[in-house]
């Protein structure tokens, strides 16, 4: 008996144990952010406490810090700047990445790995030692301080992405629908078109939402490729923000402004890398 | 036979020009970051807009110079710290989510969601929390919170000592980055068969001993891939100690502090090379110790 | 008329040769099927003549035409993929109307064409489904759908029913046979399953390693096969071999065996006449044993010998023997199943003389077997 109920006592701790670690963790992950949210909501009298703890839920919660944003003029800009060079990039990368990504995922490539290695291999580099070589080279040819310098040092940035992405597309596609239209008569464009494209498109727009977070986001190449001139971006803005040791509920709004189409879309983005859209098609 | 050889290149042509501008695009851009990395590093500026080429000149004054040395060290323990750091911890989010439990994949979204967060933000989020001498953390540290117990008495300054600034930049960047060695390995947790799991249970073997004789060494490979990958990405670090660690910087700092605060193109360029080649090195030293554990390990 | 012929083709994928020198020719509405197994090429061999792959020697002609560098979409052919191929974006009807669209098909003769195959192959209602929600043995149905509605000149079908249990396999057999016989198309058909095979095909092809062992009508492809591989492939279970010498006395000719001597059919003395005196394998097929006990009378070309039970499989409606004669030879046959035997009980069965088939050693054919093939 005594046997029996210290065997319990062992499942029960060891489920305790079990518990305590799944909270620990979803908190360290949690906390940050649910912080995060609370500063960018905080009255000023939440932050400068004058030595009272700084209260878990912010005594007057306002959305003042956001709707100061939005007075701000210059605020603006710089979303419609992080828009245009997003989409710009978007645009580009998929120009590129979407037709090399349908050759090396649909045909036998002579030496495909080397290739690849040979595609990712300028993004080996760490991005601060990169941006160097190519701020110099966009300051030689005018492209510093430009849109288009911007968005050319993105897709570099996101076109290895894209061409991944793309690639596993394409090789998800059984070879049989493809052979199947032939037979059945259609020509090269007709089974791009109709089979292949309609098929990768998940996998297709997976990436283009990731090239667009990736721009929307992306600091250090915008940070030397615009400086802090007159285009100014989302991650700029919030840099030079720091660097004048602002109001914390203010950098807290910037913060949460960029973040949350980033975490709506990476949630959207899981599902559709997921989704099972060739099943049942091929046995 | 000649022209059976033409019309198969002909075809093989034909099939993959699509791949050509995205591969002259990264290829053109990698041809570039290299010219001007070596051009730059090894040469000087004799009077303003005459440069002296090829010159060891730029090289040894960064050699001779303090910071440089204080900033390889930095980034060394950078390094040596968080690689262990980041992938003992998404090896712990990895265990949990090896079992299977209700709301597993609420779970799972949750750990992503560092991931989400953008390098940036999370930079700002602990300049605000480790803020002094407010600050959420100077706070709870004081035993301001019921919940915890009073460590300090004083605030600390925690952006102005190196070992703090660095330490939070750590701890930044770990936060971040475990949700993707967590994916790594739970891959390789998956990848293991549970069947090898069973077996050793029916044999007698207790949880730690299958962490240690069965799982362990079947996660060698992720774990081994896991290491190297994140150790590469800690060598690459920009972003948190820039923001956190202001003036105790790493390689990747200094080469910004160089570039626009001391407007030294070739300095910045010769310290992003040494950058380059130590992520080079230290993969190469990597897989020599690698190499060197794959053997002993089979001779045992 | 021919509706596919095939001379002298040759394939070599990497260092393998796939197919070596092979001919063939299909009449019109014929029902042929390429019958081997994994690895005989015989997959490779359809592709070539869907113009999927390049034919590296040899000439293809479908219809009169000369195919070999015709691509596939102007070959006027369908093929039904193991896979079924099913376009997954695409609704059962769209999937069916695909073919006849790119053929710009006119509309109301789309329709009809739609209303008609939905009507053959008993898919109305499923015509706005999309394959992932309908079953394993509509999905089959929908591909050959698919590939009929646009009338091609020959169908080809690889492996159409390895995706399907048992039992959908066999309705779908009879559908297959009942369809072909209302269409009346060319069909070529590559399975690795022998029942398929027998069942529904007009002409059988038998393939290993890229070569034609045999072709000709299922019941000579059982009965007289052609090599010691098709005699080997065909048949289960599967048939009995042993070592023999080619001996003829007067009025009675045979093999001298391990097992003793063995009697062959009268009508067959005369092609047994040149290998007097050489090496040759037997075969008899375990049907053709009979349990001494059930047989009324001895015939005249009945071989008697004595064996000893070494193991009983049942199969259901009979049993399968396994057992050992003179100089351990094994010998397999079927006894009826009400029969109890004992391990090392000893028994006598007659071997029927005029099924008994021999093989050349050395060109492994039958000699039999008229020299065509």
């Amino acid at each position: 008996m005594p046997l029996a109920k210290s065997s319990f006592l062992k499942k029960r701790a060891k489920g305790l144990v079990w518990v305590a670690s799944i909270l620990f963790s979803v908190a360290l992950v949690v906390v940050p952010v649910y912080l995060l949210v609370k500063y960018s909501v905080s009255d000023s009298g939440s932050i400068n406490t004058g030595g009272a703890p700084i209260p878990l839920w912010p005594y007057a919660p306002t959305l003042r810090s956001f709707t100061y944003l939005f007075t701000e003029s210059q605020f603006y800009g710089v979303i419609v700047n992080s828009i245009i060079i997003a989409l710009a990039t978007v645009f580009c990368s998929m120009l590129l990445g979407v037709p090399a990504a349908y050759v090396l995922g649909r045909y036998r490539v002579p030496f495909r790995r080397t290739m690849l290695l040979g595609l990712i291999s300028v993004r080996l580099f760490p991005d601060i030692s990169s941006v160097i070589p190519i701020t110099e080279f966009f300051i030689r040819f005018g492209l510093q301080n430009s849109y288009l310098g911007a968005v050319l040092g993105h897709t570099l940035l996101a076109l290895p992405y894209v061409i991944f992405i793309g690639m596993s597309a394409f090789e998800s596609i059984p070879s049989d629908l493809e052979q199947q239209a032939q037979v059945m008569g259609a020509g090269g464009f007709t089974i791009f078109f109709k089979i292949l494209l309609p098929l990768s498109i998940p996998g297709l727009i997976a990436a283009a939402i990731y090239t667009f977070l990736l721009s929307w986001d992306e600091f250090i190449f915008s940070y030397f490729l615009l400086g802090l001139g007159k285009i100014s971006t989302l991650t700029l803005f919030l840099r030079q923000k720091l660097a004048y040791a602002p109001p914390q509920n203010l950098l807290a709004a910037i913060s949460v402004f960029i973040s949350v189409p980033v975490i709506a879309f990476s949630l959207a983005l899981q599902k559709y890398m997921t989704a099972g859209y060739t099943s049942g098609s091929v046995k | 036979m000649l022209r059976a050889w033409f019309n198969r290149q002909g075809k093989t042509i034909k099939q993959i020009w699509p791949l050509l501008p995205a591969a002259a695009y990264l290829l053109g851009f990698l041809v570039i970051v290299c010219a001007y990395l070596i051009g730059l590093t090894f040469s000087t500026e004799t009077s303003p807009g005459h440069f002296l080429f090829p010159s060891m000149h730029t090289l040894s004054t960064i050699f001779t110079g303090k910071q440089f040395s204080k900033a390889l060290i930095n980034t060394v323990a950078f390094v040596l710290v968080g690689t262990p750091l980041e992938i003992v911890s998404g090896f712990f989010l990895a265990i949990i989510l090896y079992n299977s439990f209700k709301f597993r994949s609420i779970i799972r979204g949750l750990f992503l969601i560092p991931l989400a967060l953008p390098a940036l933000v999370t930079a700002t989020l602990l300049f605000i929390l480790f803020d002094f001498p407010g600050g959420h953390i100077n706070h709870l540290l004081m035993g301001k919170y019921a919940v915890f117990p009073q460590v300090i008495s004083h605030p600390i300054d925690w952006r102005g000592s190196r070992f703090f600034a660095l330490g939070i930049s750590l701890l930044g960047k770990a936060w971040r980055d475990a949700p993707i060695s967590m994916l790594i390995l739970l891959s390789g947790l998956n990848a293991i068969d549970p069947e090898i799991l069973d077996a050793a249970k029916t044999m007698g073997a207790g949880l730690r001993r299958r962490i240690w004789h069965v799982i362990l060494p079947l996660m060698i490979p992720s774990l081994s891939a896991v290491l190297l990958l994140r150790s590469i990405e800690m060598w690459k670090e920009f972003i948190f100690p820039f923001i956190l660690a202001g003036k105790y910087g790493l390689l990747g700092t200094l080469i910004e502090s160089l570039y626009n605060d001391w407007g030294n193109s070739n300095q910045a360029a010769a310290v992003a090379l040494i950058l380059v080649l130590c992520i080079v090195f230290s993969t190469l030293l990597f897989l020599w110790v690698m190499e060197i554990l794959k053997k002993k390990v089979l001779k045992v | 008329m021919s509706a596919v012929v095939l001379n002298n083709i040759c394939k070599r994928l990497g260092t393998n040769q796939v197919i070596n020198g092979l001919s063939l020719d299909v009449k019109d509405g014929e029902f042929v099927t390429l019958l081997g197994p994994s690895g005989c090429g015989k997959t490779t061999l359809l592709r070539m003549i869907a113009g999927l792959e390049e034919i590296d020697k040899g000439d293809l002609y479908i219809g009169d035409k000369r195919c070999n560098d015709i691509p596939s979409q102007n070959r006027n052919l369908a093929m039904v993929f193991q896979s079924y191929a099913l376009f997954p974006h695409m609704t059962v009807a769209d999937n069916i109307r695909f073919g006849l669209k790119i053929n710009k098909t006119p509309p109301d003769v789309i329709q009809k064409k739609l209303t008609w195959a939905l009507d053959m192959f008993s898919l109305a209602g499923l015509e706005k489904r999309l394959p992932r929600n309908i079953s394993g043995g509509q999905r089959q149905r929908v591909a050959l759908a698919r590939a009929l509605v646009l009338e091609p000149n020959v169908l080809l079908l690889d492996e159409p029913l390895s995706n399907l249990d048992t039992a959908l396999r066999e309705l779908a057999m009879e559908e297959l046979k009942r369809i072909h016989h209302q269409v009346g198309k060319t069909v070529i058909y590559v399975t690795h399953n022998q029942v398929e095979a027998m069942t529904m095909s007009e002409r059988i092809a038998v393939l290993n390693s890229g070569v034609c062992e045999q072709y000709d009508t299922p019941r000579m492809v059982y009965d007289m096969p052609r090599t010691l591989f098709a005699a080997a492939f065909i048949g289960s279970p599967a048939m009995n071999f042993f070592d023999g010498t080619v001996i003829i006395r007067e009025e009675d000719a045979g093999v001298d065996t391990p097992l003793g001597f063995i009697r062959i059919d009268k009508d067959r003395f005369g092609l047994a006449q040149k290998f007097v005196g050489k090496f040759v394998r037997v075969g008899i097929r375990p049907q053709n044993i009979a349990y001494v006990e059930h047989r009324e009378s001895k015939r005249y070309s009945d071989t008697t010998v004595t064996v000893e039970v070494e193991l009983v499989e049942t199969l259901g409606d009979r049993s399968l023997v396994i057992s050992r004669g003179n100089q351990d030879t094994k010998l397999r046959f079927l006894i009826a199943r009400d029969i109890t035997l004992q391990i090392g009980q000893k028994l006598d069965m007659f071997l029927d003389g005029r099924r008994i088939l021999l093989f050349d050693q050395e060109t492994t054919l039958n000699i039999f077997s008229e020299p065509k093939i």
